[in-house]
């Protein structure tokens, strides 16, 4: 299995038919994922990140299609295989932590059945076994297993997270897509879960690939980072270098919308404008109706790739290294 | 739960009182008694008229024939029918309402069956041309008009094709000189029935809870037992061929009032399943590598289920008063055409009797639906 990276996805591109006319929610993206690393994908609502991540385990909605492009698990492409033979590798090879985990759980069945339902999918373990395995998931994620017979309603928001967690972790996963899976619960509870989904994540050597608009989340959970801006990768880098020294106005005008806490003091910077809208694309650089460098060039042609080392960012008007 | 179900008991009584207040004073609102279908008679004189009138206790004030009643209907007694004098208005009762629960409630579980199982399909394969047939076949049928259908049907299956007798709900010729009264026979048959549901029921209930392998072939193969042991029981009692008869006769009753009536519940079902589709644990589901079987089943038609079991409920509900329409055309002697000759008899007793009678099924339904749906779903506790 060696040589190839964990997760490599190569010029995915998936459109939308809507009554309005075709949308390309993902254009052309390329990325690559080792193994233990963490992916952090950043940007604002609506820019492509879920669309993204369902595309990876081929759930996008039914009027997306994959028009080209490949998705590569140890070298196996995801998107070439058999709905029979793309689902072994749902959350047995690629699991999920959901957007909204609120809802993510079916209000009927008790938790504990629908963890073990998610491994009865990928093993022929006894069921005793599978009993034994969620209470050793339960015990992983903090949580009582008392709460094992009991159903979603009767968890509170924090608690349904880490029932989600814990059976995103249930097959053991080598790559786990976190869907911003803490935008709905407040700070502390956001931070504490944060911190342990890392540890455990890191004690089981799995990569995961964390989606969020919130450049702090990002900066706390990432090795890597990319800037995704109307279906396009436009910075890619180590989150060392795309905090430190980001190229384009982009990440950087994401970063100064948000505070920091320990830093300096600054004025908070808005950003203009909204994400232009998916049917009709600005030319050139998607970005240049909202940024504040953009020249006659920007609107006219696509812009170049930047690159400095690993980094790279696609501008026209890069600052100087 | 026992709190609750005292409550509920107590605002039973309360509403069927005053359910039967209206039901009462609506039905005495038409004009004339029983003597009025007498008056034309010129036989009958005049005191002759008068002493009807007493006997009856209609010269008595409204009110206090009023109160009479009630009193009579909470110790259990719904008084005597005047056109069945002297049956009491029980009595009658008893006798119309199994034929019709045992048609309409067939017909109910099976429209509700099919109504399920085909709003199911067309809410999974949605825009294609098996839902736009399903659709459009099913609201034409829905609306249709029902004599006309019913008239159809009879005409097809009954006279054309000659399947199926043509009304009625036995063949006089046959049950001359039987051994058995029908209305006995029928019960035994019913009794049958409910055995029979019984046993499967609990086969399933045991093989989903324990988990058994191949529990798909135990369920069917209990279904095949029970079955058989059903028919070779009657055949052992002799009377085998007399329930054949009446089987015969609710064929095609049976058939028409599912067919008119199926598209409710597929229409309510492809909805609340289309909104089911939109949730996250559906999502979640298919991530976590199910089929799409399973998907459909397991997660979003086991929650789409919640809204249309309280509409079959009340469906089962409304069973008990049958269908004027359906009644009449398939000359099938149950409570809607009992209502129907109440009324234009004049039988006050036996009109209200019938109604009060609807009212106290469709307030116990309610309650069923109430305590069905704490094992339908884990959210409602009582």
């Amino acid at each position: 299995m060696s040589g190839y990276p964990l997760l490599a996805v190569e010029d995915l591109t998936m459109h939308y038919q809507t009554r309005a006319g075709e949308v390309c929610a993902v254009d052309g993206v390329s990325l690559s994922l080792e193994r233990g690393q963490s992916l952090g994908l950043v940007g604002e609502s609506g820019c492509g990140k879920s669309s993204l991540a369902l595309a990876l385990l081929r759930l996008q909605p039914e009027n997306a299609q994959i028009l080209r492009g490949k998705v590569l698990l140890d070298g196996v492409d995801l998107v070439s295989l058999s709905e029979e033979e793309m689902r072994k590798y749902r959350w047995n090879r690629i699991a999920m932590v959901f957007q909204s985990a609120m809802n993510a759980l079916d209000p009927v069945y008790r938790v504990g059945d629908q963890i073990i339902e998610a491994l009865e999918q990928h093993s022929n373990a006894a069921r005793q076994d599978m009993v034994e395995r969620v209470g050793e998931l339960y015990k992983l994620v903090n949580l009582s297993p008392n709460f094992i017979q009991r159903y979603p309603h009767e968890y509170s928001g924090g608690m349904k997270q880490r029932a989600i967690i814990a059976m995103a972790l249930a097959c053991e996963p080598d790559l786990i897509i976190a869907d911003e899976p803490t935008t709905a619960l407040d700070v502390i509870v956001q931070d504490h879960i944060l911190r342990e989904f890392g540890n455990i994540r890191k004690e089981l050597n799995m990569s995961m690939l964390y989606i969020s608009h919130d450049m702090a989340v990002i900066a706390e959970v990432s090795d890597v980072v990319a800037v995704m801006y109307a279906g396009k990768i436009v910075e890619y880098g180590t989150a060392e270098e795309v905090f430190n020294k980001p190229i384009h106005p982009y990440t950087r005008a994401l970063m100064s919308a948000f505070p920091s806490v320990t830093g300096e003091k600054h004025e908070l910077a808005t950003l203009g404008g909204e994400p232009p809208n998916p049917l009709d694309l600005p030319t050139g650089c998607h970005f240049h109706p909202r940024c504040p460098f953009a020249t006659e060039v920007c609107a006219e042609q696509e812009p170049p790739t930047v690159r400095r080392g690993d980094h790279w960012a696609d501008c026209w008007n890069p600052p100087e290294d | 739960m026992a709190r609750y179900l005292i409550s509920r008991t107590l605002q039973i009584l309360l509403t069927l009182f005053a359910f039967i207040c209206i039901v009462y004073f609506i039905v005495n609102a038409q004009p004339g008694d029983i003597s009025n279908v007498y008056a034309m008679n010129p036989e009958l004189p005049p005191d002759a008229r008068e002493r009807l009138q007493n006997q009856f206790g209609l010269n008595e004030p409204l009110w206090k024939q009023f109160l009479v009643y009630v009193r009579n209907v909470f110790t259990g007694s719904f008084g005597v029918s005047f056109s069945f004098y002297p049956r009491t208005v029980a009595d009658v009762i008893a006798e119309r309402l199994p034929r019709t629960v045992a048609l309409f409630f067939t017909a109910t579980v099976f429209s509700f069956y099919l109504g399920f199982l085909l709003g199911k399909i067309i809410a999974w394969r949605r825009g294609g041309w098996t839902e736009y047939a399903t659709t459009i076949g099913g609201v034409t049928l829905y609306t249709v008009f029902t004599p006309w259908f019913a008239l159809m049907m009879i005409w097809l299956f009954a006279f054309k094709a000659g399947w199926f007798p043509i009304g009625k709900f036995l063949d006089p010729v046959l049950w001359r000189d039987a051994p058995i009264e029908a209305n006995t026979l029928f019960g035994r048959m019913m009794l049958t029935a409910l055995a029979l549901s019984i046993v499967v029921f609990v086969v399933f209930v045991i093989t989903t809870r324990l988990r058994i392998a191949g529990a798909r072939l135990i369920q069917l193969g209990s279904i095949v037992a029970s079955v058989a042991v059903m028919l070779g029981a009657w055949r052992l009692t002799g009377h085998g061929h007399l329930a054949w008869d009446i089987v015969k006769h609710m064929v095609l009753p049976v058939l028409t009032l599912t067919l008119i009536s199926f598209a409710g519940t597929m229409l309510l079902t492809r909805n609340s399943m289309l909104e089911t589709m939109r949730e996250d644990f559906v999502l979640a589901a298919r991530a976590k590598g199910l089929p799409e079987k399973a998907v459909r089943d397991k997660h979003v038609a086991r929650n789409a289920l919640l809204p249309v079991v309280t509409s079959l409920v009340f469906s089962l509900a409304f069973a008990v008063d049958g269908g004027v329409i359906i009644e009449s055309v398939f000359s099938w002697p149950g409570m809607g055409q009992t209502l129907v000759s109440a009324a234009v008899a004049e039988d006050l007793p036996l009109a209200v009797g019938a109604f009060v009678f609807v009212g106290i099924f469709v307030l116990l339904a309610h309650l069923a639906v109430d305590v069905i749906y704490v094992f339908l779903d884990p959210r409602i506790r009582y």
